[in-house]
């Protein structure tokens, strides 16, 4: 049987969301600001799966190579609902929507957490 | 790098006050929106704009929202004949503050829908701290 690490796995994705929560705070924050163009984050997947291979940072002054790095989330939104003309493509909308997305997936990781957690120490303490 | 929960409030923390250095200047062009100059043909007060920017925060590495700049707006006074006005010129005429009192009313709504989406942000990251912390209340 494949072990299944869980709570890396879960920790992993727990960041991952925290960071997408910070990016859509920044978006937010943004709404009105000229020129802006909203940000987002990778999905999950392609993030985990990307970062199995990843240059060792020896030195403060180097530049971050880590996907889930908020600074490092140039990624650019796809389809933004609207672009007002001080181009501008914040949709508050839709940032309220991801973020409720975000609040469901955290509070779904944390359950299992917490649930593999309980089956655990059921096991250890017999 | 800070945690990115603890950013995410800081960003919103940052707009908070970006959105209400902006209802500031709503606010002081509507109490101005009839201040004639006191003199003679002098000019009347001036709609000031205000605009944003973003800004890296080099102590904790996170884009902040910045007041770039608080402006005046350079379109015409409203002019009024008012002969007993002691800012009216020798015609009679009273130059008026360039304030639209409808755009101000607008500007002021988008303000505080911003506002309000900021703080949703912050109230969600607090849910995600708490969901966080409740992984160590019951698991005992």
């Amino acid at each position: 049987m494949q072990p299944i690490y869980l709570f890396d796995l879960a920790s992993q994705q727990a960041r991952w969301l925290t960071v997408k929560q910070a990016v859509i705070a920044q978006n937010v924050a943004n709404a009105n600001t000229p020129g802006y163009v909203a940000k987002d984050i990778g999905e999950f997947e392609d993030v985990f799966d990307g970062a199995q291979l990843q240059l060792a940072a020896t030195n403060p002054a180097h530049l971050g190579t880590d996907p889930l790095d908020p600074a490092s989330a140039a990624e650019r939104e796809e389809n933004p609902w609207e672009i007002v003309y001080s181009g501008n493509s914040v949709g508050t909308e839709k940032q309220m929507l991801k973020a409720g997305k975000i609040n469901r997936e955290y509070s779904l990781n944390t359950s299992i957490v917490k649930a593999f957690d309980q089956m655990l120490s059921a096991s250890v303490k017999g | 790098m800070i945690d990115p929960l603890e950013a995410s409030l800081t960003i919103a923390g940052s707009g908070l006050e970006a959105q209400s250095g902006r209802l500031r200047v709503v606010a002081e062009n509507m109490a101005n929106a009839n201040s004639t100059g006191t003199t003679p043909g002098s000019n009347p007060y001036r709609r000031k704009t205000i605009t944003f920017e973003n800004e890296l925060d080099r102590a904790t590495g996170v884009d902040l929202v910045k007041i770039r700049d608080i402006g005046v707006d350079r379109t015409d006074f409203r002019t009024e004949y008012e002969p007993g006005n002691p800012a009216a010129d020798e015609k009679g005429i009273v130059k008026l503050p360039n304030v639209n009192v409808l755009l101000e009313m607008s500007d002021m709504r988008e303000a505080n829908r911003s506002y309000e989406a900021n703080l949703q942000v912050v109230k969600q990251t607090r849910e995600l701290f708490s969901m966080t912390i409740d992984l160590l209340k019951s698991s005992s």
